[in-house]
């Protein structure tokens, strides 16, 4: 039956058109087929491709029917129908090329649809090998054309010859279409997937370079950096282990540092193993600055360490050098245990790895060397220190006794001296006291220097401080007919610093401007406020410093134009005056002018307590304690009073004049305070009275602390209480106690026992628990001592010569004064009835002394005490 | 002449010879020792009214010393002064801390030592 181009038979229309119509909906039904296929596998190009040759098999009524694609030069079979297994493997591998010898090449030569209507008589036809294994002998396809490139080839052939018609071609036409949209899709999804995966591996990556960096940054513990990295490495590079090798420049071998996937035995192995630089594949890719791969051991010579490797039963590995400025820093290798190559991206990936490596390796022996180095100068400086100490005891020791021999001589102790026997004593003397004062100075300037300068903070009043560094100048100065003047601005007041520091500064100031001034010269000092700070200010009419020196006469040993052997100084005293004020907050200068003289200048930032303009009578202790000022102006006197009352949670502030003393009152309003008598300027009289005038201060108890005893007089002006010196820590603390600044701690026990053995025990007891105890051997005296002493509680035996127990407890019970004394009966008899009867109601306790415990004596002690008058008996 | 003893503990003989003879000179009675367990057992045996004890001593040192005299009941309560260096700030906070009665600085000064031993005794009566 001839066919027109339509497919429509010429003879029946009705016929035709009926063909028409089936072939039409078989094509529509074989299009949405292939699209469904498309639609549901669009990643399995497979399964549209078999869809497409399927129906184009079936659509062309062919025998077969075959996609080739293009792969570079050939086209190759990747889909049949219709072809034995045989066929089909024998056409797979043998691809064709585009030439004119077969219907596919011709169809990838002219990239148009062409058929050969015998094979067996197409005189180009050269693929008789197809031929005879397939029999086919009419043939057509058409190309897949995928943006202007031909991608592939379909087509169809049938073992007859029956040539295909038009409509074979166009319905071919469409499915080579299909075909190639598929492809299209397929390829663009698995250049999309790869683009994923590739980005993930990226992300995968930069994460692990990242935390591999985080490690080395921040962590110093280098094992553990190292393992960080080689772990990423190995899970990075899809291997299976790895290890991390560190260079020994010295020896020139290589050790296996920390290692990932790897057994213990192996690593033992492998840290036991020498890998040299010469003859080794890690030494190799070190010397050349490359990474080397061995994908596969079982081929190439093993030097020790892939013998270990391989004997291990690995079997591929990659050796990446690590490199930094040209010096072998060590290697990374990563292995697996089947064999394989390495790829670029691996490789480039390890490198960034073995460069971090490096960098950690590095980085850790730069921090052990600088470790070793602060250790040794840690080492050095307390060696310096020490030396220092135990010079400064060495040479003062001998020191002390030149400077004392000397006194003594100079006090004519053991007879006269002559004039020249007077001066050369003074001359071993002032030596002496020079020496002694170089050494002191080298001590503090150490300190500052080593940190350990400590400061004292006190309140004291910068007038007396400077009144009293002029008043140990004055001398000095008579001698030369200098003059001192004292310049303190109205405004200042109190001042909070070192007080001794500050005096040590102002007398080294003074000291030297009256050192360096002529013969009936000036010195002022002069005190200003400027804002927040105090100035000081020591201006001579002395030789003056000239410009050059002015900068450098604050460092050790310069004393500037001025006459290093003329005038005698430590040459240190500036140095340690400037190290101090800036311990203190402050800063120091100087204004010279050669001929005209210098003003020597600090300036502290005002401390806690501010000017006298400023009171703060609302401060509250900072530590919660009472606070209680100490007027004294013996400044071992005030540090002894100052512990004693520390220790019992006082917060003291002291102050060393009577005037000082009063401001601080008024300000800080304290609970108590402590007063010596004999003061410079104003003296404890003056204070007291004022204190007692002034209605806001009266209130404050006083407790005087002197060496004259005038009770009288103390307590007729209004002293609270009055201890004449020298004075316990009990004395003081009990005086505060009977003012109310303490809360009562009477700790006085006394203990009646005719057994002194038994006093002796209860003392050992409790005083190491604050016990004040008293011991009488018999009632008479015990009873007389609860009267005089009244201790916190009796602890009393009831077995007595003489007055018993049982009549001191009544003696005790019917004397108001000692009533209220809480008894402990501590008795060996056994008590009876009646014998309890008798005590009822006058004891608190009965200890039993058979079986004495310390502990339960100090907590009966303390019990009884603390919660008296309660009636109770203990067995 | 007073009647009290003052027992001198320093390990330096020459500071101790100066301490010795500015307190003889004084007047007082002066037993001397020259480290701190000398001056614990002297103590004991002499009843001394006050004893003056260099704070850096070698071996037993002036605060254990200071501790085994405040432990034994023959010399818990004799009054107990320190000599310290001038210089040494913390060895003045060491002896008070210490529990020492008090202190003084060396270099001591002849002049004023007699005044400062005397102001430790005041108001206490000789012990023998």
């Amino acid at each position: 039956m001839a066919v027109d181009a339509n497919g429509r038979g010429a003879g029946d229309v009705d016929d035709g058109l009926r063909r028409d119509l089936a072939e039409a909906k078989a094509q529509l039904a074989a299009t949405s087929e292939v699209l469904t296929a498309l639609g549901r596998s669009a990643s399995d190009l497979d399964a549209v491709l078999g869809t497409v040759v399927g129906w184009a098999q079936r659509l062309c009524r062919a025998d077969v029917a075959q996609i080739h694609l293009v792969e570079g030069e050939v086209l190759t079979l990747a889909r049949s129908t219709g072809l034995s297994d045989e066929g089909v493997a024998y056409m797979a591998l043998h691809p064709v090329g585009r030439d004119r010898t077969s219907l596919i090449g011709r169809v990838g030569l002219y990239a148009q649809p062409q058929q050969i209507t015998d094979v067996l008589t197409d005189t180009d036809y050269g693929r008789l090998d197809f031929q005879r294994l397939a029999g086919l002998r009419t043939v057509l396809g058409v190309p897949m054309v995928l943006d202007g490139d031909m991608v592939g080839v379909l087509l169809v052939w049938r073992t007859e010859v029956d040539p295909f018609g038009d409509r074979e071609t166009e319905v071919l036409t469409t499915f080579a279409a299909q075909a190639t949209i598929a492809i299209r899709q397929v390829a663009l999804l698995q250049t999309l997937e790869a683009r994923q995966q590739e980005l993930a591996q990226k992300i995968h990556q930069l994460e692990a370079l990242g935390e591999v960096g985080q490690a080395v940054s921040s962590s110093l513990d280098l094992d553990e950096v190292l393992t960080t990295i080689v772990t990423h490495a190995v899970q990075l590079s899809g291997t299976d282990g790895g290890s991390i090798l560190e260079f020994d420049e010295p020896v020139e071998e290589f050790r296996v540092r920390t290692a990932y996937g790897t057994s213990d035995e192996l690593l033992e192995r492998l840290q036991t193993t020498r890998i040299g630089r010469d003859a080794t594949l890690v030494g190799r890719a070190a010397t050349e600055g490359r990474p080397l791969q061995v994908p596969d051991l079982r081929d190439v010579p093993l030097d020790p360490h892939l013998q270990c490797l391989f004997e291990a039963g690995w079997q591929s590995l990659v050796a990446v050098p690590m490199l930094r400025e040209g010096r072998i820093v060590g290697a990374l290798v990563v292995r697996r245990r089947k064999p394989g190559g390495f790829s670029e991206e691996t490789c480039d990936l390890l490198e960034t790895f073995a460069s971090q490596s490096s960098l950690a390796i590095l980085n850790a022996r730069l921090f052990g060397e600088l470790e070793r180095k602060s250790a040794e100068l840690e080492i050095a400086s307390r060696h310096k220190s020490e030396f220092l100490a135990s010079m400064s005891h060495e040479l003062r020791t001998p020191l002390n006794a030149v400077i004392g021999f000397s006194e003594v001589l100079l006090e004519r102790m053991f007879g006269d001296l002559n004039e020249r026997q007077d001066e050369y004593v003074r001359d071993i003397w002032s030596s002496g006291k020079h020496l002694l004062e170089l050494l002191n100075d080298i001590l503090d300037l150490s300190k500052v220097e080593a940190g350990r300068m400590d400061l004292e903070w006190s309140t004291f009043s910068v007038r007396e401080a400077l009144e009293n560094g002029l008043a140990l100048m004055r001398e000095r100065a008579a001698r030369k007919s200098i003059s001192l003047i004292l310049e303190v601005a109205p405004e200042i007041g109190l001042f909070h610093a070192d007080e001794l520091r500050f005096r040590q500064v102002v007398l080294n100031l003074l000291s030297n401007a009256v050192k360096f001034t002529p013969e009936a010269g000036e010195v002022v000092v002069r005190a200003t406020s400027d804002g927040p700070e105090v100035l000081v200010t020591v201006t001579d009419t002395g030789i003056g410093v000239a410009p050059a020196d002015q900068a450098r006469i604050f460092e050790s040993f310069q004393q500037g134009g001025r006459g290093a052997q003329q005038h005698e100084g430590t040459g240190l005293g500036l140095t340690l005056c400037r190290r101090i004020v800036g311990l203190l907050g402050g800063r120091m200068w100087l204004e010279s002018e050669v001929g005209r003289g210098s003003t020597f200048g600090f300036a502290i930032p005002l401390g806690a307590l501010e000017s006298a303009q400023a009171p703060r009578s609302d401060e509250s202790p900072p530590h919660g304690g009472p606070l209680v000022v100490i007027i004294e102006d013996d400044r071992r006197s005030l540090d002894l009073l100052r512990l004693y009352l520390e220790g019992a949670g006082v917060e003291v502030v002291g102050v060393r004049d009577g005037a000082t003393g009063l401001e601080v009152v008024r300000q800080r309003r304290p609970s108590a305070v402590v007063l010596d008598i004999r003061l410079p300027g104003m003296d404890g009289w003056d204070v007291l009275a004022t204190l007692k005038a002034d209605p806001a201060t009266a209130p404050i108890p006083v407790v005087v602390v002197s060496m004259v005893d005038e009770r009288g007089r103390g307590f007729a002006l209004g002293a609270a209480e009055y201890l004449v010196k020298p004075v316990s820590r009990d004395d003081v603390l009990s005086a505060l106690t009977r003012v109310t600044v303490l809360p009562d701690s009477n700790r006085t026990l006394l203990a009646i026992d005719d057994d002194p053995l038994v006093i002796e025990l209860v003392k050992a007891v409790l005083e190491p628990e604050g016990w004040q105890v008293l011991g009488a051997a018999d009632g008479e005296t015990g009873v007389a001592l609860a009267r005089s002493r009244q201790p916190a509680v009796v602890l009393l035996d009831l077995l007595l010569p003489g007055m018993d127990g049982f009549e001191i407890a009544a003696a005790l019970h019917d004397d108001s004064t000692t009533q209220q004394i809480p008894i402990i009966v501590l008795t060996s008899m056994t008590m009876t009835r009646a014998d309890k009867e008798r005590l009822q109601g006058r004891i608190s306790y009965v200890a039993q002394k058979g079986n004495f415990d310390p502990a339960l004596l100090v907590a009966l002690v303390h019990r009884t005490t603390e919660a008296p008058a309660a009636s109770a008996q203990e067995g | 002449m007073t009647d009290y003893r003052i027992l001198v503990v320093e390990d330096n003989e020459r500071n101790l010879k100066l301490v010795r003879d500015v307190l003889q000179f004084a007047g007082y009675d002066v037993v001397e020792a020259r480290s701190g367990e000398q001056g614990v057992a002297l103590a004991k045996e002499c009843f001394p009214d006050l004893v003056l004890m260099d704070i850096q001593l070698p071996h037993m040192d002036g605060a254990e010393a200071l501790r085994r005299l405040r432990d034994s009941p023959e010399t818990r309560t004799v009054p107990i002064v320190a000599l310290t260096a001038f210089a040494m700030r913390e060895d003045r906070e060491q002896a008070l801390r210490a529990g020492f009665d008090g202190y003084l600085e060396k270099p001591i000064s002849v002049r004023d030592l007699p005044e400062q031993v005397r102001h430790f005794l005041s108001g206490k009566e000789p012990r023998r």
